[in-house]
Protein backbone atom coordinates (compact mmCIF):
# COMPACT_ATOMS: atom_id res chain seq x y z
CA UNK A 1 0.00 0.00 0.00
CA UNK A 2 1.13 3.62 -0.47
CA UNK A 3 1.54 5.37 2.64
CA UNK A 4 1.81 8.79 0.72
CA UNK A 5 -1.65 8.68 -0.01
CA UNK A 6 -4.82 9.68 2.06
CA UNK A 7 -8.19 8.15 0.67
CA UNK A 8 -10.22 10.99 -0.78
CA UNK A 9 -13.76 11.52 -1.94
CA UNK A 10 -15.44 12.15 -5.53
CA UNK A 11 -15.53 15.49 -4.54
CA UNK A 12 -12.30 15.99 -3.98
CA UNK A 13 -11.53 13.82 -7.29
CA UNK A 14 -13.33 16.54 -9.35
CA UNK A 15 -12.00 19.60 -7.21
CA UNK A 16 -8.45 18.43 -7.80
CA UNK A 17 -9.21 17.83 -11.49
CA UNK A 18 -10.52 21.35 -11.95
CA UNK A 19 -7.54 22.86 -10.14
CA UNK A 20 -4.69 20.97 -11.97
CA UNK A 21 -6.75 21.95 -15.56
CA UNK A 22 -7.34 25.66 -14.75
CA UNK A 23 -3.37 25.69 -13.57
CA UNK A 24 -2.53 25.06 -17.06
CA UNK A 25 -4.47 27.51 -17.95
CA UNK A 26 -2.23 30.55 -18.43
CA UNK A 27 0.60 28.37 -19.38
CA UNK A 28 0.60 29.92 -23.52
CA UNK A 29 4.34 31.11 -23.82
CA UNK A 30 4.83 34.35 -24.32
CA UNK A 31 5.53 34.98 -28.60
CA UNK A 32 5.42 38.59 -28.66
CA UNK A 33 8.68 38.61 -29.24
CA UNK A 34 8.03 36.87 -33.26
CA UNK A 35 5.05 39.85 -33.31
CA UNK A 36 7.72 42.65 -32.71
CA UNK A 37 10.89 41.35 -34.53
CA UNK A 38 9.10 40.61 -37.64
CA UNK A 39 6.71 43.82 -37.33
CA UNK A 40 9.66 46.47 -36.33
CA UNK A 41 11.98 44.53 -39.34
CA UNK A 42 9.67 44.32 -41.87
CA UNK A 43 7.61 47.41 -41.08
CA UNK A 44 11.38 49.17 -41.28
CA UNK A 45 12.61 47.40 -44.78
CA UNK A 46 8.87 49.13 -46.59
CA UNK A 47 9.70 52.24 -45.60
CA UNK A 48 13.36 51.65 -46.67
CA UNK A 49 11.99 50.92 -50.37
CA UNK A 50 10.16 53.62 -50.04
CA UNK A 51 12.96 55.86 -49.35
CA UNK A 52 15.48 54.51 -51.58
CA UNK A 53 12.44 54.14 -54.73
CA UNK A 54 10.73 57.14 -54.27
CA UNK A 55 13.26 59.98 -52.87
CA UNK A 56 16.55 58.84 -53.95
CA UNK A 57 15.97 56.77 -57.00
CA UNK A 58 18.51 53.76 -56.45
CA UNK A 59 17.24 51.15 -58.90
CA UNK A 60 18.02 48.13 -56.33
CA UNK A 61 15.50 49.53 -53.97
CA UNK A 62 14.31 46.35 -53.79
CA UNK A 63 17.84 44.98 -51.51
CA UNK A 64 16.38 45.62 -48.85
CA UNK A 65 14.31 42.61 -48.92
CA UNK A 66 17.61 40.78 -48.34
CA UNK A 67 16.94 41.18 -44.76
CA UNK A 68 14.21 38.96 -44.68
CA UNK A 69 16.49 35.31 -44.61
CA UNK A 70 18.65 37.25 -42.40
CA UNK A 71 15.40 37.60 -40.05
CA UNK A 72 14.18 34.09 -41.07
CA UNK A 73 17.86 32.71 -39.35
CA UNK A 74 17.48 34.90 -35.97
CA UNK A 75 14.16 34.10 -35.74
CA UNK A 76 14.48 30.26 -36.19
CA UNK A 77 17.94 30.45 -33.37
CA UNK A 78 15.21 32.49 -30.83
CA UNK A 79 12.43 29.69 -31.72
CA UNK A 80 14.88 26.91 -31.05
CA UNK A 81 16.37 28.23 -27.61
CA UNK A 82 12.93 29.30 -26.38
CA UNK A 83 11.58 25.64 -26.78
CA UNK A 84 14.48 24.12 -25.30
CA UNK A 85 13.56 26.54 -21.93
CA UNK A 86 9.98 25.90 -22.20
CA UNK A 87 8.80 23.12 -19.53
CA UNK A 88 5.43 22.97 -21.09
CA UNK A 89 3.62 22.22 -24.73
CA UNK A 90 -0.03 23.26 -25.46
CA UNK A 91 -1.92 22.62 -27.95
CA UNK A 92 -2.94 25.71 -28.79
CA UNK A 93 0.75 27.13 -29.07
CA UNK A 94 1.47 23.66 -31.53
CA UNK A 95 -2.09 25.75 -33.59
CA UNK A 96 -0.18 28.82 -33.46
CA UNK A 97 3.40 27.35 -34.65
CA UNK A 98 1.71 25.55 -37.65
CA UNK A 99 -0.43 28.51 -38.77
CA UNK A 100 3.11 30.27 -38.82
CA UNK A 101 4.47 27.89 -40.36
CA UNK A 102 2.25 27.59 -43.51
CA UNK A 103 2.66 31.15 -43.62
CA UNK A 104 6.16 31.22 -43.63
CA UNK A 105 5.64 28.85 -46.70
CA UNK A 106 3.01 31.20 -48.39
CA UNK A 107 5.22 33.95 -48.55
CA UNK A 108 8.05 32.05 -50.02
CA UNK A 109 5.52 30.67 -52.68
CA UNK A 110 4.22 34.03 -53.02
CA UNK A 111 7.45 35.54 -53.99
CA UNK A 112 8.27 32.73 -56.34
CA UNK A 113 4.92 33.42 -58.15
CA UNK A 114 5.85 37.13 -58.33
CA UNK A 115 8.72 36.72 -59.75
CA UNK A 116 7.55 34.22 -62.05
CA UNK A 117 4.67 36.08 -63.32
CA UNK A 118 5.71 39.38 -62.77
CA UNK A 119 2.73 40.39 -59.95
CA UNK A 120 4.43 42.59 -58.34
CA UNK A 121 1.26 45.16 -58.44
CA UNK A 122 -0.43 42.90 -56.31
CA UNK A 123 1.86 41.29 -54.32
CA UNK A 124 1.59 43.59 -50.85
CA UNK A 125 -2.14 43.00 -51.23
CA UNK A 126 -1.42 39.20 -50.74
CA UNK A 127 1.17 39.68 -48.21
CA UNK A 128 -1.51 41.54 -45.81
CA UNK A 129 -3.80 39.24 -46.57
CA UNK A 130 -1.53 36.57 -45.24
CA UNK A 131 -0.64 39.01 -42.15
CA UNK A 132 -4.28 39.14 -41.64
CA UNK A 133 -4.96 35.52 -41.65
CA UNK A 134 -1.84 35.06 -39.27
CA UNK A 135 -2.92 37.69 -36.31
CA UNK A 136 -6.38 36.34 -36.69
CA UNK A 137 -6.28 32.69 -36.26
CA UNK A 138 -3.21 33.47 -33.47
CA UNK A 139 -5.47 36.00 -31.79
CA UNK A 140 -8.43 34.15 -31.71
CA UNK A 141 -6.80 31.03 -30.63
CA UNK A 142 -4.49 32.12 -27.72
CA UNK A 143 -7.72 35.00 -26.81
CA UNK A 144 -6.04 37.92 -27.00
CA UNK A 145 -8.26 40.82 -29.23
CA UNK A 146 -5.29 43.04 -29.86
CA UNK A 147 -4.36 40.72 -32.71
CA UNK A 148 -8.10 39.55 -33.64
CA UNK A 149 -8.68 43.14 -34.55
CA UNK A 150 -5.56 43.92 -36.09
CA UNK A 151 -6.26 40.76 -38.30
CA UNK A 152 -9.54 42.59 -39.20
CA UNK A 153 -7.66 46.23 -40.22
CA UNK A 154 -5.05 43.58 -42.21
CA UNK A 155 -8.43 42.59 -44.14
CA UNK A 156 -9.89 45.70 -45.23
CA UNK A 157 -5.92 46.82 -45.97
CA UNK A 158 -5.49 44.00 -48.45
CA UNK A 159 -8.37 44.84 -50.44
CA UNK A 160 -7.91 48.73 -50.32
CA UNK A 161 -4.35 48.24 -51.09
CA UNK A 162 -4.59 47.03 -54.25
CA UNK A 163 -6.10 49.94 -55.75
CA UNK A 164 -2.92 52.00 -55.03
CA UNK A 165 0.46 52.52 -56.73
CA UNK A 166 3.44 49.86 -55.94
CA UNK A 167 4.73 52.97 -53.97
CA UNK A 168 2.04 53.63 -52.15
CA UNK A 169 1.38 50.47 -51.48
CA UNK A 170 4.22 50.11 -49.52
CA UNK A 171 3.42 52.89 -47.03
CA UNK A 172 0.47 50.83 -47.05
CA UNK A 173 1.94 47.49 -45.61
CA UNK A 174 3.78 49.78 -43.11
CA UNK A 175 0.19 50.96 -41.70
CA UNK A 176 -0.28 47.28 -41.78
CA UNK A 177 2.44 46.11 -39.70
CA UNK A 178 2.14 48.60 -37.29
CA UNK A 179 -1.95 47.88 -36.61
CA UNK A 180 -1.30 43.98 -36.81
CA UNK A 181 2.48 43.30 -35.49
CA UNK A 182 3.82 46.01 -33.64
CA UNK A 183 0.76 47.46 -31.52
CA UNK A 184 -0.58 44.17 -30.59
CA UNK A 185 3.08 43.17 -30.05
CA UNK A 186 3.57 45.69 -27.71
CA UNK A 187 -0.09 45.04 -25.80
CA UNK A 188 0.96 41.34 -25.62
CA UNK A 189 4.61 41.97 -24.14
CA UNK A 190 3.15 44.04 -21.34
CA UNK A 191 0.16 41.06 -20.90
CA UNK A 192 2.91 38.83 -19.98
CA UNK A 193 5.06 41.18 -18.29
CA UNK A 194 1.42 41.67 -15.54
CA UNK A 195 0.89 38.12 -15.57
CA UNK A 196 4.70 37.48 -14.39
CA UNK A 197 4.49 40.07 -11.44
CA UNK B 1 -24.59 -0.66 -8.35
CA UNK B 2 -21.61 1.89 -8.63
CA UNK B 3 -19.06 1.50 -11.34
CA UNK B 4 -15.44 1.29 -9.42
CA UNK B 5 -13.15 4.18 -9.64
CA UNK B 6 -9.92 3.25 -11.41
CA UNK B 7 -7.56 2.92 -8.30
CA UNK B 8 -4.86 3.94 -10.27
CA UNK B 9 -6.11 7.66 -10.78
CA UNK B 10 -8.35 7.26 -7.67
CA UNK B 11 -5.08 8.43 -5.55
CA UNK B 12 -4.10 12.50 -5.51
CA UNK B 13 -1.06 12.85 -7.00
CA UNK B 14 -1.83 10.24 -10.20
CA UNK B 15 -4.95 11.90 -10.41
CA UNK B 16 -3.39 15.07 -10.36
CA UNK B 17 -0.80 14.40 -12.75
CA UNK B 18 -3.09 13.48 -15.47
CA UNK B 19 -5.48 16.26 -15.24
CA UNK B 20 -2.56 18.48 -15.94
CA UNK B 21 -0.94 16.45 -18.36
CA UNK B 22 -4.78 16.12 -20.85
CA UNK B 23 -4.86 19.45 -20.79
CA UNK B 24 -1.63 19.95 -22.44
CA UNK B 25 0.38 18.29 -24.86
CA UNK B 26 3.56 17.47 -23.34
CA UNK B 27 4.91 19.16 -19.83
CA UNK B 28 8.52 18.40 -18.17
CA UNK B 29 9.00 16.68 -14.97
CA UNK B 30 9.86 19.90 -13.27
CA UNK B 31 6.46 21.46 -14.48
CA UNK B 32 4.75 19.17 -13.14
CA UNK B 33 6.71 18.88 -9.67
CA UNK B 34 6.29 22.81 -9.14
CA UNK B 35 2.22 22.51 -10.06
CA UNK B 36 1.65 19.57 -7.83
CA UNK B 37 4.12 20.73 -5.40
CA UNK B 38 5.00 16.80 -4.98
CA UNK B 39 8.33 15.73 -3.55
CA UNK B 40 10.36 14.53 -6.86
CA UNK B 41 10.91 11.14 -5.06
CA UNK B 42 7.06 10.57 -4.57
CA UNK B 43 6.10 12.47 -7.97
CA UNK B 44 9.06 10.20 -9.54
CA UNK B 45 7.29 6.85 -8.56
CA UNK B 46 3.42 7.61 -9.12
CA UNK B 47 4.73 8.60 -12.61
CA UNK B 48 6.03 5.39 -12.91
CA UNK B 49 3.25 3.59 -12.03
CA UNK B 50 1.33 5.75 -14.94
CA UNK B 51 4.06 4.62 -17.55
CA UNK B 52 3.63 0.85 -16.44
CA UNK B 53 -0.14 1.13 -17.10
CA UNK B 54 0.52 2.67 -20.25
CA UNK B 55 -1.44 5.74 -19.19
CA UNK B 56 1.70 8.14 -19.97
CA UNK B 57 4.46 8.05 -22.07
CA UNK B 58 7.62 9.25 -20.72
CA UNK B 59 10.54 10.63 -22.58
CA UNK B 60 14.29 10.69 -20.91
CA UNK B 61 16.57 12.65 -22.73
CA UNK B 62 19.91 15.47 -22.12
CA UNK B 63 19.04 19.02 -22.87
CA UNK B 64 22.45 21.46 -22.44
CA UNK B 65 23.85 18.34 -20.51
CA UNK B 66 20.89 18.37 -18.37
CA UNK B 67 18.80 15.31 -18.13
CA UNK B 68 15.13 15.88 -19.01
CA UNK B 69 12.09 13.79 -18.38
CA UNK B 70 9.05 14.80 -20.80
CA UNK B 71 5.67 13.02 -19.87
CA UNK B 72 2.31 13.49 -22.34
CA UNK B 73 -0.91 11.64 -21.84
CA UNK B 74 -1.94 8.03 -24.08
CA UNK B 75 -4.76 7.60 -26.12
CA UNK B 76 -5.19 4.59 -23.03
CA UNK B 77 -4.74 6.91 -20.46
CA UNK B 78 -7.37 9.59 -22.40
CA UNK B 79 -9.91 7.01 -22.49
CA UNK B 80 -9.28 6.00 -18.61
CA UNK B 81 -9.23 9.78 -17.70
CA UNK B 82 -12.41 9.89 -19.34
CA UNK B 83 -14.08 6.73 -18.27
CA UNK B 84 -12.90 8.15 -14.71
CA UNK B 85 -14.52 11.62 -14.41
CA UNK B 86 -17.77 9.13 -15.87
CA UNK B 87 -17.66 7.21 -12.90
CA UNK B 88 -17.34 9.95 -10.89
CA UNK B 89 -20.00 12.44 -12.11
CA UNK B 90 -22.39 8.89 -11.83
CA UNK B 91 -21.73 8.43 -8.41
CA UNK B 92 -21.84 11.79 -7.40
CA UNK B 93 -25.05 12.04 -9.37
CA UNK B 94 -26.70 8.97 -7.51
CA UNK B 95 -25.89 9.79 -4.02
CA UNK B 96 -27.15 13.04 -4.42
CA UNK B 97 -30.42 11.44 -5.32
CA UNK B 98 -30.14 9.27 -2.31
Amino acid sequence: METNEKEFSPQESLQLIHSMISKTKNSVADDSFYFLFWGWLVFGCCIAQYILKVYLLYPNHYIVWWLMPVGGIISGIYGSRQSKKQQVKSFVEEAVAYVWLSLAISFIVLIIISMTANTWQTAFTYYILLYGIGTFVTGSLIRFRPLVIGGIINFILAAVCVRFSYDNQLLIAAIALVTSYIIPGHLLRMKYKKQKN
Amino acid sequence: MFKELDPILHSQLRLAVMSLLIAVKEAEFTYIREKTNATAGNLSVQVQKLKEVGYIDVAKQFKDNYPQTTCRITPKGIEAFEAYVQALQAYLGTSGKG
